[in-house]
């Protein structure tokens, strides 16, 4: 057994001498003894080098792939050895949230440029220190967007997970979602019929990876009354005009691109970014700068009367513990890319899914959708997903998502080489040719 | 110190990246924006920032940090190794069932784990945090009413001593906050209970060690009271560790529970998150807990859509790479270990707070459980001295401050939690800390109102900081 | 001449008949350093005794009840920028246009009182 303690038996005697009691059930005194005559079931521990064989065979129960063609939320990409080990300090991984300011400078300016680097990305004015996931974020930007008109309008085109998580919160807060179908894969301006609106959220590169005309939603979005909100996986922000260029007043998405493993779906990164005018709206922490009694420059966790340790039942939100670690490996990652080595990444993400999907085309996938793509598409094949699937299964391929009997969505990245990619359309044209 | 941008120069180069082995794809310009303001440095630029930032920081593996409530024990390096593991860290959450048995089995192991140190029969994992699970808890208890046809249960329970994430968490699930008044280190005022349970109660919401770091001795008693007006009783386990393997929450009479995998379990808090916050709930609750389940079949462990499900509170299943850490901690203990973690924790506490006894009067004798508050209004009104002063001249000392002015039923709160996995050495040494401070404040107290001298910053203005609000560089 | 609430906001009628409303002293000392006024709108209709408008400080936040009921008409736009100037319990928040008269206050010297 195993229990990181750290008190011997004799110092444990003196303590008890100490305290003035005999045993350290006498320190249990106010429990009712009807409670602790309940037995609870007590196992033994193990070595710590069991408990490593143990949890060693149960990761070794999934199966690793060589090449990973899924995505749909969750994104295969290079962690440069950098941002894990400088995330992995342990002054970053082993303390809580910044409340005293004077011993946390390091943690509060790494949130303080983290935010920074978010406002730049999606040409916002504030952006948070973090929420749980980009569906969250989406939920918790909607609810915050609809306080006084309290209907969302969404598509359907949007990541599932994310219309769930918004369902969820939304009808918790009794603000109605009204989610409207996507027209040939994409969102479209909002009908006469939706009336008066609080917010539109829509996704771009949405959940079929296609681009959307942003601009045209978001103008009849506030033509509707509503605040825009847009969605984004934010490596594409590398290329792509920002949230705020496209009419957004509010930018949210999920960070896990930025250095964080797959890690089967979490932890991951929720950010929400706003402009000026919602940043006493905005639910989480916010760190800013100011100066210290000498006059030197300091961060602070600040605008905290937003919050609910403060406002309680007002408060914006409930939200305490965010992902801040997961922010920090965003912006080591992003320190260590650079403008230039992020720009690189999206551009090889997105030509090998180009590649792909031409090479796809050639060999009877088709693209169920047009428009322009980031680096996600979905191909429709008259045989059955589930067979290019179990081929690719076969080869140590982890092939792309079955949206349904015969649509995949597929995702590339720079982790995909062009053997792999190449040893995909091989076998779908293998599939194609059993079928046939 | 100087910022990333600060430090930037225009040219410099970090990661590279290999150009695509395909033909490099141009998007239409209409799509592109024009320009990419992020820092530009080399790798070993990056490098000396954040590890000049981390010596600006400080974390349990620095040093003592009794933050009350927070439950900053030592995080095992054996736990990141194995949520580090390939088998974990390459796993995507979309991969067929088949193929992620061991995640799975993570999940349905945890589970079983928690259920049973928690005496409830069902958990979900999903929620990452403990104000998420909260709310989580609390739209399981919606549903469940409803369900029975009874829609009047408008109402949440809350005491005037609980962490500010309970009303915010209740109100954010749709119901109108109760606050109850409590008496003082007695806990819950039963005659104010009585008359604000009703037929509108849909739950009540407590901790139990209750935010004064006092086990609730009536307990039973209460939780019989909104049993009896049909309401449900919501268990905070922020305060879980003074208790694991010791006594139940579902014993207690608690219908629904959620955990702080981050405190209790021992996974690192990465200085503000990620946690997890798995909710565990009654067997009637069940099937509205969120979805998708994990459920053993024939096949081997499987997903399954409950139709009476919450829904989704969050992407996929939560944060996996936290939670498979808690597993890794709660096997390598076993029910003893966190048994006798629990008793280290609950003495350490006692221990110290006996050592300020012999220089500072800790109010009545009533044993604490794993933390406890003290309130500096006697220091205050004698010297001037407040506990932020008192809190900040312990940074001078290398201690990291306990929790300040909470609960907010004390004045001048400062809430101490040790945490078992600190040594006698350390207790004694945070003792004398505070000894010393306190006779500063009688002979010198000028030198604390200005307290920390010693940190890479002296107190900054917060008051500055929120007037003309500075969020980005 | 102003009047008080219980709640510790002022109200003090002008010559023309506009009202206007403020917080004590007592109220922006219990607060502590404002560092901002969510201030409310012009033409938002109000009503004694209900909240129209926040004010906060660095740990907490405060709402302010009407001491009266009407129309606002004016809104003391220097406290966006400068909040502070409610420290000293004499400035104004906002003007109201009154639609009922004013109702059973107490005067400074029973405010003060009650204050004890």
């Amino acid at each position: 057994m195993s229990d990181y303690l750290s008190i011997t038996p004799a110092e444990r005697e003196a303590m008890l001498g100490k305290i003035g009691v005999g045993d350290v059930s006498e320190l249990y005194a106010d429990i009712p003894a009807t409670l602790l005559k309940k037995k609870v079931k007590l196992s033994e521990g193990r070595s710590q080098q069991e408990t490593f064989r143990a949890m060693k065979a149960l990761a070794a129960r999934n199966k690793n792939y060589d090449s990973v063609f899924l995505g749909a939320g969750s994104y295969n990409h290079y962690i440069p050895s950098v941002v894990k080990s400088l995330a992995s300090r342990e002054e970053f991984l082993t303390a809580y949230t910044p409340y005293q300011a004077e011993m946390s400078q390091g943690i509060l300016q790494s949130v303080f440029e983290y935010q920074t680097m978010i406002c730049r990305l999606t040409g916002m004015d504030v952006a948070n220190a973090s929420h749980y996931s980009g569906a969250t974020a989406a939920a918790e930007a909607c609810i915050m967007c609809a306080d006084k008109t309290p209907k969302v309008v969404t598509f359907d085109n949007v990541n599932p997970d994310t219309l769930d998580t918004l369902g969820t919160y939304l009808s918790a807060r009794k603000i109605e979602l009204i989610v409207l179908p996507a027209k040939g894969g994409l969102a479209t301006e909002l009908p006469e019929s939706v009336g008066k609106a609080g917010a539109v959220y829509l996704e771009s590169p949405n959940y079929y990876g296609l681009i959307e005309n942003v601009s045209a939603v978001a103008e009849s979005g506030k033509a509707h009354g509503a605040a825009v909100i847009l969605g984004c996986n934010p490596l594409s922000l590398a290329l792509f005009k920002t949230p705020r260029e496209l009419g957004a007043d509010v930018a949210v998405g999920d960070g896990q691109p930025f250095g964080m493993p797959l890690s089967f779906g979490g932890p991951y990164l929720g950010y929400i970014a706003v402009t000026k005018d919602r940043m006493r709206k905005l639910p989480g922490r916010i760190v800013g700068e100011t100066t210290d009694a000498d006059g030197r420059r300091a961060y602070v966790l600040t605008l905290q009367a937003r919050e609910q340790h403060i406002r309680r039942e007002r408060a914006t939100s409930n939200i305490c513990s965010n992902q801040a670690h997961c922010a920090l490996t965003a912006a080591i990652y992003l320190a260590a890319m650079g403008p230039q080595g992020l720009k690189d990444v999206a551009t090889v993400c997105a030509s090998n899914a180009h590649y792909l999907a031409s090479k796809l085309e050639s060999v009877g996938a088709k693209r169920f959708y047009n428009g322009e793509f980031f680096h996600e598409f979905v191909t429709v094949t008259p045989f059955k997903a589930a067979d290019i699937l179990r081929a690719l299964d076969a080869r140590g391929i982890l092939g792309g998502l079955a949206l349904d009997e015969h649509r995949i969505l597929w995702c590339c990245t720079e982790m995909n080489t062009k053997e792999d990619m190449d040893a995909v359309v091989e076998t779908v044209e293998a599939t194609y040719a059993n079928f046939v | 110190m100087q910022t990333l941008f600060e430090k930037s120069v225009a040219g410099k180069r970090g990661v590279t990246v290999a150009p695509p082995e395909v033909e490099t794809y141009s998007f239409d310009e209409s799509l592109l924006r024009t320009e990419l303001d992020l820092p530009e440095l080399a790798e070993v630029d990056t490098v000396r920032h954040y590890t000049a930032l981390s010596k600006r920081a400080f974390g349990v593996d620095d040093g003592f940090y009794p933050l009350g409530s927070c439950t900053m024990k030592y995080n095992p390096k054996l736990n990141e190794e194995i949520a580090a593991l390939p088998g974990f860290a390459q796993a995507h959450p979309l991969t067929r069932a088949d193929k992620v048995q061991g995640s799975l089995a993570v999940i349905d192991t945890l589970n079983a784990y928690l259920a049973g140190i928690t005496g409830m029969d069902a958990v979900t994992l999903q929620p990452c945090a403990g104000a998420h699970g909260e709310y989580t808890g609390l739209l399981v208890i919606d549903r469940y009413h409803k369900s029975r046809g009874d829609f009047k249960r408008t109402k949440v329970l809350v005491p005037d001593s609980a962490h500010g994430t309970n009303p915010a968490s209740a109100a954010m699930a749709g119901f109108e906050v109760v606050s109850v008044k409590s008496d003082g280190d007695k806990g819950v005022d039963i005659e104010e209970l009585k008359k604000a349970v009703g037929e509108d109660t849909a739950a009540l919401m407590l901790t139990n060690p209750t935010t004064l770091g006092l086990f609730e001795k009536n307990i039973l008693e209460i939780a019989d009271i909104v049993h009896a007006a049909g309401g449900l009783m919501y268990y905070d386990g922020a305060n879980l560790n003074a208790v694991m393997g010791v006594v139940r929450p579902g014993d207690m009479g608690f219908d629904v529970v959620h955990l702080n995998l981050h405190k209790t379990f021992s996974t690192p808090h990465g200085g503000g998150g990620p946690g997890s916050g798995p909710v565990g709930v009654k067997r009637a609750l069940k099937p509205f807990l969120p979805t998708p389940a994990v459920v053993s079949t024939e096949k081997g462990l499987r997903y399954e859509k409950g139709k009476q499900s919450i829904g989704k509170v969050s992407a996929f299943y939560g944060n996996f790479g936290v939670y498979v850490k808690a597993l890794a901690y709660i096997v390598t203990l076993g029910g003893k270990g966190l048994r006798a973690s629990a008793e280290t924790a609950v003495l350490n506490a006692n221990y110290l707070r006996a050592r300020i006894n012999e220089f500072y009067p800790v109010g009545e004798q009533r044993y604490c459980m794993h933390e406890f508050v003290l309130s500096m209004k006697k220091l205050k009104d004698e010297t001037g001295v407040t506990a932020l002063d008192v809190a900040k001249a312990l940074i001078d000392r290398g201690i990291h401050p306990p929790t300040m002015y909470f609960p907010l039923i004390v004045e001048e709160a400062l809430m101490f939690e040790p945490t078992e996995t600190e040594s006698k050495e350390n207790l004694d040494r945070a003792a004398d800390a505070l000894r010393e401070i306190i006779q500063e404040a009688y002979t010198a107290p000028e030198k604390l109102h200005t307290s920390p001298h010693n940190a890479p910053v002296r107190r900054p203005d917060e008051v500055a900081a929120a007037r003309n609000p500075v969020l980005r560089a | 001449m102003k009047q008080y609430t219980k709640t510790h906001e002022w109200v003090e009628v002008a010559s023309d008949g506009t009202a206007y409303v403020g917080i004590s002293k007592f109220a922006a000392d219990e607060l502590g350093e404002i560092v901002f006024v969510d201030l409310p709108e012009e033409g938002q209709k109000v009503a004694a005794g209900e909240s129209f408008c926040e004010i906060e400080s660095v740990k907490a936040v405060a709402e302010v009840n009407s001491p009266v009921s009407g129309t606002i008409c004016k809104v003391n736009d220097a406290l966006a920028d400068s909040p502070e100037l409610l420290s000293g319990g004499g400035e104004w928040i906002c003007a109201v246009t009154l639609s009922e008269p004013v109702g059973e206050l107490m005067d400074e010297a029973a405010y003060e009182a009650s204050l004890n």
